[in-house]
């Protein structure tokens, strides 16, 4: 008999669990997809090196270069945990195909094993993102042996194993002996706004002890024995310990035997939550599909008098995107907290740490002289496109109608104004971002009060035009076929893909304002006419073949 | 009334759904869709109402092409499609505004509607809470309210018995009843064969995307020379066809 639970795995990442890609219906989807990988994997993996190269220049002057090894460790559980927590709580228990599962004669370890495993395979991504730079530098500026990449591989298997467990163990208690579940919404969008905040948080220290930090400063802390990232994390891991070890020893039988330790600690955790798992985890997702009604009958008459008062088919579909875009925990975190988390970390890296203060500083000086007001102006409306860019909220909107596409076909509404209403629900949240980020960037950088005021006139069409270009995206690259939410919006490449064109919109008009430094009237004469021109005419390319392409899908 | 002239539908290039389907659905009847399991019927509902488009062929609501003017079309049906859950977080009484505005209903004519729907099908004191809340039952009730909403010519209906309990079924029927007897037209797939034997004036049966039979149900028993249940002369005829 086959392995019931490797069967499982195998069928979920057939299904799309994971990241879809055999979900992916064409071939440019897949090759686009494969291109990405390509690019922004290694695009990290190189870039975390320089930052780790320098790193090790800076410790091996005091012989404490082993540190690398700990902190990428540290590092990468510590970000596998964050980012497992929500995957685990979707994967295990707000998936759709969960309902399903439950009633096919599997036992409740060989769902949560499964469910692990496909998790485990996501993480692999970030583990290489986050790992294999520490593992290369080290690897390569102490010349160490053959062995060391050996002992390097068997870590990389085992290391998503520990944090993952530790999410699985946390959202798994948290499920059976709490309401979680049953208030599912409100613990997402409470959990994930939390997340969001810590991961910011971590930023802001990154930013402030590791950037910025400077050799003396380095030597007192480690002599200090105030490693407290490394120390915390073997707190929270303690097999991370074993893996630091054997990395740093592959000389001696001993290294080899942490290694050995490492695994077998791994592999006793994850024997450890089947165990659990069998134990808790369906009493907590039993009956998981109920959810409460207060059944009130209080203020009835008022609130249904609010929903029977007749609005125009434009203003209702837009009202209804934005209430689904509340209301959902992952579209809330994705399409509506995200637009307003961007501009909140560009200004930190800008007001914080050294280089913050010199940009600081040469943003300020830009602004004392008058003659930069036209390039300051285009600058302001680079960035309206690149907040439109920045959230998924335009560049997933037929994605997330998921099968339920259908009704937007039946509904006696021309695609056009459907379309519209997309774009406009998607437009009202990137203006609101983008002006809270020009409210903050005329206090931090004391922006004269008159062109804050022309790029709010004029930033809209940057927001607009982008919009335009995500809705097309969506419309002829719709990832309809999914079963939970979070692969709707976040295994979506769209959403990468608008990022894409919003930094080359936003690109090439801070590259003109740079290059030719234009008057103010020149430049808000340029951008209107530019901007408005390429609006017109992408407007025109929506209304007939986003039109023609909206007909042609089915729902 | 609905007419459906040579109107083919192939999948993925190879299985063809719906194969060169000639139907016309009057009004003033109930007519009732029957079928196997993937027999055509779920793809012919969708292809009247625009969420599906034909490969070939024409079709007409009220003498309106929905290839002209899928609007004005889809104004005209009401349709409950075969799965009710949808919208599901929203509250029962935001997805009823919502579909009124959708089709141009005044705020007068939504408030009577919603009101006498709710009351015939217990549905008042659930209205403020979210779908997601409801049981399959009142989301299928739902549906049907939002879908009577711009009080259609044309009623549409994929499998609306399932999960209704008896008296909303019964109910369910009474509607379907009079709507006909007004002059409206009335068209519902459905396997339940009992129930199509009772409330149709007219059925068609559709197998392997063509249309095996069609007409009332005395006309069939004539063809067949056979007095016999609906059920037994459905199973002849599609078996014959295997």
């Amino acid at each position: 008999m086959k392995n019931k639970m490797l069967l499982l795995t195998r069928t979920l990442l057939k299904n799309g669990e994971g990241f879809g890609i055999k979900g992916m219906k064409n071939k440019v989807s897949k090759v686009l997809f494969a291109l990405m990988l390509i690019i922004i994997l290694p695009g990290l993996v190189v870039m975390f090196s320089f930052f780790v190269n320098s790193a090790y220049s800076a410790l091996a002057v005091i012989g404490q270069e082993g540190v690398i090894i700990s902190w990428g460790i540290a590092i990468t559980s510590t970000v596998i945990l964050l980012f497992g927590i929500f995957y685990i709580a979707a994967s295990f228990y707000f998936s759709r195909d969960v309902e399903v599962l439950l009633y096919l004669p599997l036992k409740p370890r060989q769902i949560v094993g499964a469910k692990f495993l496909t998790a485990a395979i996501f993480e692999y991504i970030i583990t290489a993102a986050v790992f294999l730079p520490a593992v290369i530098v080290y690897g390569i500026r102490s010349a160490v042996g053959i062995v060391f990449y050996l002992y390097s591989f068997v870590v990389f298997v085992f290391i998503p194993v520990v944090p993952l467990c530790l999410a699985s163990v946390l959202v798994m208690i948290l499920m059976r002996f709490t309401n979680a579940s049953k208030h599912k919404d409100t613990f997402s969008i409470i959990g994930g706004t939390l997340a969001l905040l810590l991961g910011m948080g971590i930023n802001i220290v990154m930013q402030r002890f590791i950037v910025n930090i400077n050799l003396q400063e380095l030597e007192a802390l480690i002599t200090k024995g105030e490693n407290t990232l490394a120390l915390l994390t073997s707190g929270i891991f303690p097999t991370a310990r074993w893996a630091v070890s054997a990395l740093l020893d592959t000389a001696t039988a001993a290294g080899f035997l942490n290694l050995l330790l490492y695994a077998a600690a791994s592999a006793a955790v994850y024997i450890f939550l089947l165990f659990l798992g069998e134990k808790v985890y369906l009493k907590g997702v039993v009956g998981l599909s109920e959810s409460v009604s207060k059944r009130n009958k209080q203020n009835k008459a008022e609130e249904r008098d609010k929903f029977l008062k007749k609005h125009s088919a434009l203003r209702t579909y837009t009202m209804l995107e934005l209430k689904l875009l509340f209301r959902t925990p992952i579209y809330f975190l994705n399409c509506v907290i995200v637009n307003f988390i961007w501009p909140v970390l560009l200004l930190i890296y800008m007001v914080m740490g050294t280089e913050g203060a010199d940009m600081q500083g040469m943003v300020k000086q830009l602004i004392i002289n008058t003659d930069n007001a036209g390039t300051i102006f285009l600058f302001g409306i680079a960035m309206f496109a690149f907040v439109a860019g920045f959230n998924g909220t335009v560049s997933t909107s037929i994605s997330r109608e998921g099968q339920e596409l259908f009704v937007k076909k039946y509904i006696p509404v021309s695609y056009r104004t459907q379309i519209l209403a997309k774009v406009l629900s998607g437009f009202i949240l990137s203006i609101a971002g983008a002006v809270f980020m020009l409210i903050a960037a005329t206090a931090v950088f004391k922006l004269p009060l008159y062109i804050s005021l022309l790029i709010l006139v004029a930033g809209w069409m940057g927001t607009l035009l982008i919009s335009f270009f995500e809705i097309l995206l969506d419309l002829y690259n719709p990832k309809l076929d999914w079963d939970s939410e979070q692969k709707a919006v976040k295994q979506n490449m769209n959403v990468v893909y608008s990022m894409v064109i919003s930094s080359i919109v936003g690109g090439l008009t801070i590259y003109a304002a740079a290059q030719f430094s234009p008057g103010i009237i020149t430049a808000a004469l340029s951008a209107v006419l530019i901007y408005g021109g390429l609006n017109v005419l992408v407007y025109f390319l929506l209304c007939k073949k986003g039109v023609e392409r909206f007909k042609q899908l089915e729902g | 009334m609905i007419e459906l002239i040579d109107v083919s539908k192939t999948y993925g290039g190879t299985v063809k759904a719906v194969d060169n389907l000639n139907l016309t659905i009057p009004g003033g009847e109930i007519f009732g869709f029957l079928g196997p399991n993937g027999a055509g019927k779920t793809t012919t509902i969708k292809m009247i109402t625009g969420i599906l488009n034909a490969d070939s062929g024409t079709i007409k609501v009220n003498g309106v092409d929905i290839k002209t003017d899928p609007v004005k079309v889809k104004k005209q049906i009401g349709f409950v499609p075969d799965s009710p859950n949808m919208f599901l977080r929203l509250k029962g009484i935001e997805y009823l505004g919502f579909m009124a505005d959708m089709y141009d209903v005044s705020s007068k004519d939504r408030t009577e509607i919603i009101d006498d729907l709710a009351k015939k099908f217990g549905m008042e004191d659930v209205l403020n809470d979210r779908i997601q809340s409801y049981s399959h039952g009142m989301r299928q009730k739902i549906v049907l309210m939002g879908s009577l909403l711009h009080d259609p010519s044309v009623w549409i209906l994929d499998e609306p018995m399932t999960g209704l309990d008896p008296r909303s079924s019964f109910i369910l029927k009474e509607m379907m009843r009079k709507r006909a007897d007004s002059g409206k037209t009335v068209f519902f797939s459905t396997h339940v064969l009992d129930v199509a034997e009772k409330i149709c004036d007219k059925v068609a049966i559709i197998n392997k995307g063509r249309i095996l039979f069609c007409g009332t149900l005395d006309e069939m028993r004539n063809s067949s020379m056979k007095d016999e249940s609906l059920e037994k002369l459905f199973l002849e005829l599609t078996e014959n066809e295997e």
